[in-house]
């Protein structure tokens, strides 16, 4: 078992901002908002209808079939619409939108310790999915449909992602040193799910709090263990955790639990931990505020649907002598710039980061042709040629870039654009390619099928 | 409240830039440069200032006629001058350095497209046109610290002449400016460590080099012969600043080891084979044109798609090494291989054919400068003294003459009609000069014919041609005078003194050993 995988970057961390600050519980004063899509799949069908009055932990959107997720509602008021709002895509989205009498009232069971070694494996998954529970990590595939493989037996490795290798992000390194025994609750839980499986818990070497505070809590849990790895991006991505702990590398058309392994984040864990032992529903997770433009940057626990607006005005607002440059959903590396701070936190939103600075502008400022140095292949974490895939681009030939390239392998983590001394855009042109691909593949099989 | 600027990720970028990459680039090559100019004087930094002056000059004009963004600030031009500059003789003219950057970075990148784009390598380009159109101030080099050589370390070394290494390797003997191996090894080793160059092809180069010498430079692995030639002739500078050119080599790791391996192998055959000392810049041209060949065919699988990954995918055992050898590798070894055996099998043929034809045109020779023998027969008092000489250098006053065989021209009837001498002065421009040196049955010179003339072509070349030749005819001198006035004088031909030196020196060695061997001195 190597500490890390082939490729990746060093981006400085930026975590010192916030990385001593605990967590705290931010409840909001504002109407909530919720987008009906915030997870992988279809969007969730609403189940209430404008002036019903809603509570803390009550869905109030169902899933839609399979592959979709409940959204779950965070504080107690009334629907005030069902109507598009502004999201972090930056598209307008159907969303609930929730006026919040502040009182945030909720089921006495929250408090109550259920013991769940009477649960069958159907019920835990069942309490997961009626939760709501998707990947928090970013991804934000539906928790239950991850549980449920064809084959549990073949499950070797449950694997905690706690690498959080996105810079400035800090939130999951402060619920690891909080919460560490609740991880491994919700540990020991899915652990039940799959019998040949050990359980890893996964941390960069810059978390050595996190590591000390995992290291004491798995103690007496035989199946568990903390792994140290190296500190490098994109350390937390899933292929890259698999790459590091089981040694394998598989196509982007399999899924993890094809060759074997689980991974979850630690939140999801924790959430996992929360929704089985006390069915307290994810309505809540914690989130990062941070960036060189914020006085306070902060680690919150924050309830979905708060809007960015409060919760930047809560870590102190944006620096007096500063200009807010632009403003993130989630780390510099695979985060979405917002153009507006009046959108939604979703269940999958990490972090808020305020620059002060933008890269992306002074870049281009560098930007010349590419000079085939060869940087973007050595960083790549899949093995992909980017050089050549953005020069198939260019010649417009798709049929290269897919089958020649294994161009739809891209995870989009943004190294090779990080990297390009030539300061070229190539994660954007990838993603970009990517889905003009399926789109196109999309109408094909449609077609096929008249 | 304000909106904020969109775009797509990654928000962050490394410090790295274009020009901070040419820009380490340039300093690599100071060293270099800083050496030239100590050994070589100021005439030297002069020509490095005018090449770089006039590569920056010619790409801010480019873009300024063409309306194009300045690109000048990137560095590269300023680059492709230093390692142009680097390249030439110290001794050139002014307008060479400034024409052939005009060259590299008007023709050869910015009409192909500018930064990453040029086919092959923009100096050395400039060098071969430098050198296809002017030839001879291009092949003026300044003078050993023998104050005799003025070929370049690797000429005399395929000359079969020894050389000194440790001299070459500090870049303090005669050649071009960048001929510093050190200052040279410094800079290039300092790139790799900033992972500015790869290693697979610098090391490669050196290795493919080095292992064709080997094989077939004749001498085996004889680690000074070895190091003789991987210290001259620019293959340190090819290898870690030339072939390294980030546009013109390929992008996958194993397509740099192949390109190296080509590069290497391609400027060891023509160092062998070609007998050429300045070839190494034409192996990696001719890898340059092979770099988009490469590029299409080796294209590394990502990792999930190899063979390997797929097996431990699917949760089977490891295969061992010798199966995760990618096809391309013993493809390419097999084919080097059996391109080596069939090399030397067709040397080994073709050698008897070629040392038949040798003897013939030798024979032809002493027929030209004794037309009266019908045979040569072998003098045994000649014979023993060029056996005492053991090839050392004959007498003094002549040069470096040798003589390499002296026959008795006989007639018909067995009389003595004549004598042939041949001699080798090692004076000459580009090396050797071989002649047959005919003489009268009463010792007079008849005349002269080489064997071997690789002089400077319109300059040294005029050696075999009238008038020069014919100063040769009929004279019965005991010795020859260069630009005498005399009975016994010789005119020089006009801008090869040199030649004419070593040929007068030569003629003189064989008349001294006819009257001081043969005649016993009468």
């Amino acid at each position: 078992m190597k500490d890390t995988f082939r490729g990746g970057v060093h981006p400085r961390g930026h975590k010192a901002l916030s990385r001593e600050m605990p967590l705290r519980a931010y409840e909001p004063v504002g109407e909530l908002v919720f987008p009906l899509a915030q997870h992988i799949g279809k969007p969730a069908k609403p189940i209430v209808k404008k002036g019903d009055a809603v509570s803390v932990g009550q869905c109030i959107a169902e899933a839609d079939g399979f592959v979709s997720a409940n959204i779950i509602c965070s504080c107690s008021g009334k629907v005030k619409a069902i109507e598009k709002r502004r999201t972090i895509s930056g598209a307008m989205q159907e969303c609930i939108v929730v006026e919040n009498d502040g009182l945030f009232t909720q089921p006495d069971r929250y408090e109550v310790r259920e013991d769940p070694s009477a649960l069958s494996n159907e019920a835990i998954i069942a309490r997961v999915k009626d939760a709501g529970i998707i990947g928090l990590g970013g991804a934000g595939f539906p928790t239950h449909v991850k549980l449920a493989p064809k084959k549990p037996l073949a499950i070797r490795y449950l694997i905690a992602n706690g690498a959080e290798c996105e810079p400035y992000l800090t939130c999951n390194d402060q619920l690891m040193r909080a919460s560490a025994d609740e991880i491994v609750e919700g540990m020991e839980i899915v652990l039940r799910l799959f019998p040949n499986a050990e359980g890893i818990v996964a941390i960069e070497t810059n978390k050595p709090e996190a590591i000390a505070a995992m290291q004491k809590a798995v103690q007496g849990h035989e199946r568990i263990r903390v792994l140290s790895l190296r500190t490098k991006y994109p350390q937390g991505g899933e292929r890259s955790l698999i790459k590091a702990i089981a040694g394998i590398d598989y196509p982007i058309t399999k899924l993890p639990a094809d060759v074997g392994c689980i991974v979850d984040n630690v939140g999801t864990l924790y959430a996992i931990g929360r929704a089985v032992l006390y069915r307290e529903p994810l309505f809540r997770h914690v989130l990062t505020v941070t960036g060189e433009a914020i006085v306070r940057p902060c680690n919150y626990i924050v309830r979905d649907g708060t809007s960015f607006a409060e919760l930047v005005e809560a870590a102190g607002g944006v620096k007096p002598d500063t200009e807010a440059k632009k403003v993130l959903a989630g780390g510099p590396m695979m985060g979405i710039a917002v153009g507006s701070l009046e959108v939604p936190v979703t269940k999958t939103t990490n972090a808020i980061t305020v620059l002060a600075e933008d890269a992306v502008e002074r870049a281009d400022k560098y930007m010349t042709t590419c000079l085939h140095c060869g940087r973007c292949t050595t960083v790549c974490p899949s093995g992909l040629m980017p050089q050549m895939m953005a020069d198939a681009i260019i010649a417009g030939d798709f049929e290269r870039y897919e089958k020649k390239l294994y161009g739809l392998d891209c995870v989009a983590c943004g190294s090779c654009t990080y990297i390009c001394p030539a300061k070229r855009p190539l994660t954007q042109a990838f993603k970009q390619t990517k889905a003009e691909i399926m789109a196109k593949k999309r109408a094909e099989a449609a077609g096929g099928k008249k | 409240m304000s909106t904020f600027r969109l775009s797509h990720g990654p928000h962050i970028r490394d410090s790295w830039t274009t020009s901070f990459i040419m820009h380490t680039v340039l300093l690599a090559l100071l060293p270099t440069a800083v050496v030239g100019v100590i050994v070589n004087g100021w005439h030297a930094l002069f020509v490095i200032l005018a090449s770089m002056v006039s590569a920056v000059g010619s790409e801010w004009l480019f873009c300024a006629i063409t309306k194009r963004k300045i690109s000048i600030f990137d560095g590269s031009a300023a680059v492709t001058g230093m390692m142009l500059a680097l390249t030439l003789s110290p001794l050139v003219p002014l307008y060479i350095p400034i024409i052939g950057s005009a060259f590299a970075i008007l023709v050869v990148k910015c009409c192909f497209g500018g930064l990453g784009k040029n086919f092959v390598n923009p100096a050395l380009a400039a060098r071969c046109f430098l050198m296809i159109s002017f030839s001879n101030a291009m092949t003026q080099f300044p003078l050993a610290a023998d104050g005799v050589s003025s070929a370049t370390p690797v000429a005399s070394l395929l000359a079969g002449k020894t050389v000194n290494i440790t001299q070459m390797f500090l870049g303090t003997t005669n050649g071009i400016i960048g001929s510093s191996v050190l200052a040279m090894l410094i800079g290039g080793l300092i790139l790799w460590g900033l992972d500015i160059i790869h290693g697979e092809i610098c090391f490669s180069v050196l290795g493919g080099f080095t292992l064709m010498m080997a094989l077939f430079g004749g001498q085996g692995f004889d680690p000074k012969f070895l190091l003789a030639h991987l210290c001259g002739g620019g293959v340190v500078m090819g290898a870690f600043f030339m072939a390294t050119d980030y546009t013109t080599s390929p992008v996958s790791r194993l397509g740099q080891f192949v390109y190296g391996c080509l590069i290497g192998v391609l400027g060891a055959l023509f160092r062998i084979f070609g007998k050429n000392a300045d070839s190494f810049s034409y192996s990696v041209i001719i890898a340059n044109l092979f770099t988009p060949l490469i590029d299409m065919y080796i294209i590394p699988k990502p990792y999930a798609y190899r063979k390997a990954a797929i097996k431990k995918a699917n949760g089977e055992k490891r295969i061992p090494l010798w199966q995760r050898i990618p096809k391309p590798v013993i493809a390419l070894t097999l084919i080097t291989l059996l391109a080596g055996v069939a090399l030397s099998g067709v040397f080994t043929m073709t050698e008897p054919a070629i040392e038949q034809r040798r003897l013939e045109a030798k024979r032809a020779s002493y027929q030209v400068v004794c037309p009266d023998a019908k045979t040569f027969a072998e003098s045994d008092s000649a014979d023993q003294a060029i056996a005492a000489l053991d090839g050392k250098v004959y007498g003094t006053g002549f040069g470096k003459s040798y003589i390499n065989e002296a026959l008795i021209g006989v007639d018909e009837n067995g009389s003595t009609v004549g004598y042939v001498i041949v001699v080798t002065n090692g004076n000459g421009y580009e090396g050797d000069i071989k002649m047959s040196v005919g003489l009268k049955a009463d010792g007079t010179l008849h005349s002269i014919s080489f064997i071997e003339l690789k002089e400077t072509p319109t300059k040294g070349s005029k050696a075999a041609e009238s008038p020069f030749i014919d100063q040769f005819v009929n004279r019965s001198v005991t010795k020859l005078v260069l630009n005498g006035s005399g009975s016994d004088g010789v005119d020089a031909i006009t801008g090869a003194t040199v030649t004419s030196s070593a040929v007068v020196n030569g003629v003189n060695a064989a008349l001294d050993f006819f009257r001081n061997v043969m005649q016993g001195g009468k």
